[in-house]
Parts: structure tokens; sequence; C-alpha cells
């Protein structure tokens, strides 16, 4: 255990460039939300008010419910995408290999479902059972997509599993993204983290117009708190993660930190606009659209990746 | 003679089940009890032991190296920590039998694993299937008979193959030898492969195996939950996979046909069977086709041909022994206080079983490869194998292997989905107040469970330190394997340690902000009542609804795909046309022995 890994977990690239990168990115988030809908929008600190209000408000806790599980989930997920954002932030910021590979970095990410899941079952509430029970729906629906979208940087690299590999072959070879199979995974990858992280039209476990954002619905102050910040998190580190294993990482020097803002604000406005411009669909047609179109277009991705297309 | 530690770890058992025939339960406890401490201790003491075999009449009949030696060490853990929860809490009416049978399944499973010479082999083989009917006889619902014979017949059959497989390869070694360890017969005739085949049935009806894994679930549903845990969750792995673990290593030399074909198997069994779990609504029965589908994993790494997802195929063996039978007993903690395995009438007793519900939760997680448990270490491994097997394949070949690794990383996902399912059946969702009476498991079935999970822990964590640089890597070794490699990083304990400073800091700012008030659900203003309530079974009716999903899960309920029922209706149309054959008439009688001496001269003269 070194000194430099608490740096790394607790300045940068880990909690506190994500947390605060992550509050940053939702607000234009919400702000470009709110000039599609034409209205004004929330000032730019108003994700940092909002947890930080959040904060001094009081936890209610659920009699006869599990409170410890209760509670402890939303640190947990927190925990966990720290962890990703450290394991994947160090791979792409300082080149170096980091505790784990793309496989570990993919079951990681499940993690996060499973605390949703939890958490939210833990109190008993129809609603939250209900979204528990869409959340882990989704999760399986955009899985079989996202192995396929994993699997392609791999068998393009030559089946190399660590990151920093990946990310090495591609400043040799060129990013993945300029070949027919990277540029279709790639697009998929898009698709598997918008429902990843349940923004529209997959916000189906949270829908608050219908089950009062589901497994979050009895939280409230610091849990809840946790929750909104985990999710703004994502914002980091899924896009993140597709720029390492199709867009070639980064250098941050010179053009390359032009190159570092072009890509992940590419990846970030194409989310947006996905998720402003179409409604909310039903589970059972998100399944749908995950196992019977996604998943044969990431078949056919992985066959011309094999092929060298 | 009696003074051979091999011949001892089989003996002592075997004496101690007959002695048990006729004493009072406590004793027969007492007795299995120590027997297992002696035959732990005996195998400690045999760790560093070299060459130890038994011999009788100039045939080496039992010998030990470390793949063996791995085995054998399992059968001895898990049988011990199973013993402690079935100390209370058998059924009273069966105890007897239960205490009788225990000590006899750890011989013959013992004599299974140290066994050289394909007699003995074959004699253990059998007769620790037969226990597992002995087992399911002592079930008590109304389809126990029909499933101990299910049982009995598919796995008395797969025997039935294993002689003519034993029989064969005797044959093919030009008939010099009995001895198992010593064939390695090249696959390149007919003759080999059905030997190869024939072997491969054995293993796979015992391991569970597609297609022939149809007898688990039923087993799992109707006989006693600690025998579920013992032979199918525990034992049954053990030993069908060692015997593809021999198969792969000394008795035949594999092409790479085989590993595609083995690993395709693998991946159907984990697909299939999962898909089957997702929509049980018995808590056993769920568990069950687990038990078949992890098996996929187990032969997948173990036929891809990468050693590296050999070593991850033996290591998942021991792993899911692990958590499939700290699984199996948690729901039996449950099931014994609430007198159901229903997930449709559980529900809420997270609050009321704590500790029964952490230790399920373990194994839940532990079998859905969550990180840092150690399911998903295994898993990793055989992946890492798969893609490094790929990399030396042709194009082809490659697409077919990406497919198959597909499948079972996918699988994994079902399985999370399938044990969230199950967690929020019985754990979680709405507090039920006829549950309120109800007690913690018992302190041994809270010990037993405990130290299973903590196995899942510290098997997770210090995966390379303790199994693999033990057990495993000498197993290989042993059998003329090299060192494996891997390709991807994976580093558990530095993982912990930064997930446990990030949680540790969010624990600090919740303590420090926390502001605590008690309150009921809230339900849109309405009061919350107990009919509300999601039971967690019908998470997946959207799965089962899909097309074509729905028209297979329509056959797969009529029994379509289960082999016992396909060859029961194939045994019983050909005794329809034998039948047929056999009017009744002297005549027609008196034609068939004519043609019959006819055909038989005809041979005979050639």
């Amino acid at each position: 255990m070194k000194l430099e890994y608490l740096f790394y977990i607790f300045i940068f690239p880990g909690i506190l460039f994500t947390t605060v990168l992550g509050l940053i990115i939702g607000w234009v988030d919400r702000k470009v939300s709110a000039r599609f809908q034409f209205r004004v929008g929330p000032p730019f600190l108003q994700n940092f008010n909002d947890f930080f209000k959040l904060l001094g408000k009081e936890t209610t806790l659920i009699k006869n419910s599990i409170h410890s599980l209760f509670i402890a989930t939303p640190f947990i997920a927190f925990g966990v995408l720290s962890l990703l954002a450290t394991i994947i932030g160090v791979t792409l910021f300082y080149h170096a290999g980091f505790g784990g590979d793309i496989f570990v970095i993919m079951y990681l990410m499940m993690i996060y479902s499973v605390m949703i899941i939890l958490g939210g079952s833990s109190t008993g509430n129809v609603y939250s059972s209900i979204g528990a029970g869409r959340e882990i729906k989704l999760l399986i629906a955009d899985e079989l997509a996202f192995i396929f979208v994993i699997l392609v940087p791999i068998i393009k690299s030559g089946y190399q599993l660590n990151l920093e590999n990946i990310i090495n072959f591609q400043a040799t070879n060129g990013a993945f993204i300029g070949s027919a199979s990277g540029i279709l995974a790639f697009l998929l990858g898009i698709i598997c983290i918008q429902a990843k992280m349940t923004l529209q039209p997959f916000d189906i476990p949270e829908a608050e117009t219908e089950i009062v954002e589901g497994p979050l619905m009895e939280y409230s102050g610091p849990p809840l708190a946790f929750w909104k910040l985990n999710h703004f998190m994502m914002y980091v580190i899924f896009p993140f993660f597709l720029i390492s294993i199709f867009l070639g990482g980064f250098t941050l020097s010179g053009l390359g930190i032009l190159w570092f803002i072009l890509k992940y604000w590419g990846i970030i406005v194409v989310m947006i606009i996905i998720k402003n411009t179409n409604p909310r669909i039903r589970i059972d047609t998100a399944l749908k659209f995950f196992w019977k179109y996604a998943s044969p277009v990431g078949l056919l991705a992985i066959i011309l990746a094999i092929l060298g297309v | 003679m009696l003074n051979n530690n091999l011949l001892l770890l089989i003996l002592i058992p075997l004496a101690v089940s007959f002695l048990n025939i006729f004493l009072p339960t406590i004793i027969r406890k007492i007795l299995v009890f120590a027997t297992l401490v002696v035959t732990s201790v005996i195998t400690v003491n045999l760790f560093n032991a070299n060459n130890e075999t038994f011999t009788l009449f100039s045939n080496t009949v039992l010998s030990l190296d470390k793949m063996s030696y791995f085995a054998l060490a399992g059968i001895q853990l898990l049988s011990f920590i199973i013993l402690i929860f079935s100390l209370k809490g058998v059924e009273k009416n069966i105890e007897k039998q239960f205490f009788a049978l225990y000590p006899l399944t750890l011989a013959f499973s013992n004599g299974v694993v140290l066994s050289e010479n394909s007699f003995s082999f074959l004699i253990f083989w059998g007769m620790s299937g037969l226990t597992l009917y002995l087992f399911s006889l002592l079930g008590k619902t109304k389809d126990s008979p029909q499933t101990a014979k299910k049982t009995f017949i598919i796995i008395g059959g797969s025997d039935a193959f294993l002689i003519m497989g034993l029989a064969l390869v005797w044959f093919l070694n030009s008939g010099n030898s009995w001895s198992l360890l010593s064939t390695n017969i090249p696959l390149v005739d007919g003759l080999s492969y059905t030997a190869f085949f024939l072997f491969l049935i054995a293993a796979f009806s015992k391991a569970g195996g597609f297609p022939f894994h149809t007898w688990i679930p039923d087993y799992s549903k109707d006989s006693p939950i600690e025998s579920v845990a013992l032979l199918p969750a525990s034992l049954d792995k053990l030993l069908g996979i060692y015997l593809l673990a021999r198969m792969f290593t000394t008795i035949f030399e594999i092409n790479v046909i085989i590993n595609l074909i083995i690993v395709t198997l693998g991946a159907l069994t984990i697909i299939i069977a999962v898909m089957m779990a997702m929509i049980q609504h018995n808590g056993r029965k769920l568990l069950g086709y687990h038990a078949v589908s992890q098996v996929g994993y187990m032969i997948m790494g173990i036929g891809s041909g990468s050693v590296l997802a050999f070593a991850g195929g033996l290591f998942h063996m021991i792993n899911n022994t692990i958590y499939k039978s700290n699984l199996f007993l948690t729901l039996g903690s449950v099931e014994k206080r609430t007198g159901t395995s229903d997930l449709d009438k559980l529900g809420g007793l997270g609050k009321v079983m704590p500790f029964t519900f952490i230790m399920a939760l373990i194994g839940a997680l532990s079998i859905s490869g969550i990180p840092p448990f150690n399911g998903f270490f295994s898993k990793w491994m055989i992946y890492q194998g798969i893609i490094e097997k790929t990399a030396t394949l042709s194009a082809g070949y490659q697409i077919w292997m990406i497919i198959c690794l597909v499948l079972a990383i996918f699988g994994s996902a079902l399985t999370l989905a399938s044990f969230m399912k199950f967690i929020h059946a019985i754990y979680l969702g709405k507090y039920q107040k006829r549950f309120s009476t109800i007690k913690k498991a018992p302190v041994n079935q809270i010990l037993s469970t405990g130290l299973l999970s903590l196995l899942c822990i510290i098997f997770g964590i210090w995966a390379i330190k303790i199994p693999l640089n033990n057990f495993i890597l000498p197993a290989l070794q042993d059998s003329g394997l090299s060192s494996p490699q891997f390709i991807g990083t994976y580093n558990p304990q530095l993982m912990i340690i930064l997930f446990g400073l990030a949680f540790i800091t969010g624990i600090i700012i919740f303590l420090f902000t926390k502001k605590i008030k008690l309150d009921e659900n809230y339900l849109g203003g309405m009061d919350s009542e107990e009919r509300f309530r999601v039971l967690g079974t019908e998470f997946y009716n959207e799965v089962k609804e899909m097309t074509p999903l729905n028209t297979l899960y329509k056959w797969a309920e009529k029994k379509y795909f289960d082999i016992y029922n396909i060859s029961t209706k194939f045994t019983i149309s050909t005794a329809k046309l034998l039948q047929k054959a056999h009017p009744g008439q002297l005549q027609l009688y008196l034609l068939y022995i004519v043609v019959g001496l006819l055909i038989f001269f005809i041979v005979s003269l050639k």
C-alpha cells in the first residue's frame, strides 16, 4: 500500500475529482435538458447545493425493515463507484495498470444495480420492490449487449484484457472506433451505458411519474444525497470507460487536453440528446430491444472484429 | 494392512456406518462427528505425503496424488461443515437413517477419489450413486418416490456407460493394466471417441451437465435439505468434475474439436439451467437448477484446453461446493422455521433471521460472481483461459468460442438476476406479521453457514495464496500441466482496501450528519396493508412471456427436454413393439426359433 494510492482514491482520479466533475456534468445535463424544454434551468452550483442540503435533512427509516441494509447500500455503491473511478482513471491519466482488468470492471459495474435492489427492497415498499424488479430486468437486458461491446476491444487488441494494454494498442494501431466493428460496438456501448445509468428512455426502474423513483422512494437525507451523488459519478465513470476502450484514451499535454475534452464532451452530448428526445419505454420493450435487436448487432460487431474489419 | 492411511479413510466411515445401524441416535451423531474428525486429521497429515498407495493382490488399488488430494480435502471439509448443520434439526423420523447413511456416503466418496484401479473406482462410484438413492428415499413429499426412481435410473444408467467406457479403455490400452492414471489414449478412431463419450456421460450425470442434469432439480425439491447440500451440491460435483479432470489429463489425449464440443456443452448447461432457474417458484428447485448451471463453468474450464481455465474449473468446483451448500443450508434454516420453501409464501424474513440472511446474501453474491467473493475469482480465471485458448484458434473457431464465452458471462448476469429474486422473495420485501414469532436459526446452523460464508470471502480475497498455491497448482503439476499465467490483473486485497476507504468516508459523513426518524412505508398516502406486497417471484414474467422463450418454457414444463422422460417414452414404445411380436401363438414362436437357428448357423459357418 503506497501513499500515492491514497491520493488516487481520495483526490484524483478518485472521490474528489469524480464527484466534482460528476456534479458539474450533472448540471450541464440539467441545464441542457431545461433548454430542450424551453425552461431556464438551474444555476451552476445547484447540484452542490442539493447535495449539501440533503446532508442536513433527517433520515427516515421504515419500521420493521432492515435498517442496516437500507443505510449501508448507498455507501457501498459509493465505495464501488469510487473504486471504479480510480481504476479507470489511473489507467487513463497515468497509463499504468491498476488493480483490475476489463472483466473486473464489468463485474464491479453490476454491484451498483445490486445495491439499488437490496437497498430499495429492504424497505418493503411496493413501489420500491417493483422498481427493484425492473432494475434487475434492465440489468439482464443491457448486460448481454454490453458483453458484446466489451469483447470487441478485447478481440481487436489481440486478446488483451488489461485496460492499459488496450489503450497502448490503440496508441500504436489507431483507435478502435476507426473500424466498422469498433463504431458498431461504440454506438451500442452508448446505448448500454444509457441503460446502465437509467437515463431516458431507460429510466424504467426509477420512473418518477409512474412508481415515484422506485427503489429510491423511501430514501431521504444523507443516504439519498449519496444515491444522487452516485448517479452523478456515473457521468464520469462510464464515458471514461468508453473513451479508454474505443477512443484510445488521451494524454494530458498540449493538444491532448483538447482531445480529452472533445471526446468526453462528445459522449456526454450524445447521451443528453438521447435522453431528451426519447420517452420512457416499457420494461418488456427494453428487454426485447436489447435481446432481439441490440445483441445481434453486437454479435455482428464481434464477428467483424474477429475477421479484422 | 490396517495402518494404511488411504484404506483407513474408507474403512473407518464404513465401519461407523455399519455400527450406526444398531446404535441410538445421539451416539450415532457423536460417532459420525468423531469419524469426520479422524478422517480430517488423516487428510491433513497426508498433505505432504508422497506416493501413498494401497496394494491388494499385487495391484495398486488406492493411490494418492495432488489431484485426488484436492478432491479428498474438499470432501472432508464440506462433509464436516454440513455435519455441523445436521447435528440439530434433521427431521426426527429420518434422523436414524440419516446418520447411518452419512458416513457411508463419506466412505464411498473417499473411495472414488482415492481409487487408481478401474474396478475399485467403479464399485465406489456406483455405491456413491446408491447412497444418493437412499437419501432421496428419506424425502417426505409426495413426489419423493418418483424422484428417487428418476435419480437412480439416471445415475445407475450412467454407471452402465461407465463400465463400458472402462472396458473400452482397457481394450484400447491393449489389455495391459486396469490403472486409470497412466493410459493417455489418443482420440483417433471411433472406439476411442466412444470410450471418451461413455466416460463423459458418467461424469456429466454425476455432476449434472447438460443433458443429464434433470435429476438434480427434482432431487433438490424432494429430498432432505441436508442431503441436498451434501450430495448434489457438493460431493457429487467433486466426484463428477474429478472424473472429468482425470479424463482430460491422464485418461485421454484431447484435441481441439473435443475442446470445442465440451465448451459448447458447458455453455449450454449454464444458459439452459439458469433460464429454468429464473422462473421457478420453489426455492429448492431454483437452487437445484443453479447447481446445474454452475457445473457448466467447470465443464467449460476443464474442457477448454487452456491450463488457466483448467485451474479455474477446479477452483470453481471447490467454490461452487462452498457457496452452493451454503445457499441450500440457509434455505434449510428458513424452511425449518417457516415450514415452507415456496417463494410465494415467504418474504420479509431478513428482519427476523438476520444471520441467515447475511449468509444467504454472501452465498448469492458469490454464486453470481460479484467481486471480491470466491465465485468471481474462479469465473475470472475461466474467462481468461477461454480468451487465451481463443487467441490460438482459427477465425471460425474463434467466433464459436467467443459465443460460448458470451453465453457464460451472460449466464452469470442471469444468475445474479435469479438470486436477486431469491433473496427478495425470502428475505426482503414486505415484513409479514405472521413471521414475527419466528426465531433465529439454531447456533449450529448459523455456525455451519457462517463457516461456509467465511470460506467464500477467504477464497475470494486470498485465492492465490490459499487454495491455488496449496492445492490446485500442485494438482496441475502432478497431472503434467504447465503452470498457468494470468493475462488479466485482479488484485482483491488492494481493491478491498480502496473500497473500504471510500466506504468509510461515506459512513463517516453519514454519522456526522445523521438525524434519524422512524415512520411507516409511504404508499401514496394510503395505509400500507399486507396484501399490497411484491413477491419477487413474478420478476421475470416478461422474460417468460417473450417470444420465442414462451414456447420453449412451455415445452420445458411439459418435460420435452428431460432426458429421463424422453428415454422412458422411448423404452415404453420399444417395449410395445416387442409386445406385438409376442401374440401368444405357438406357431409364431416356433418360426422364431427356426429362423434364429438358421441365422446362427449361417453366422457360425462363416
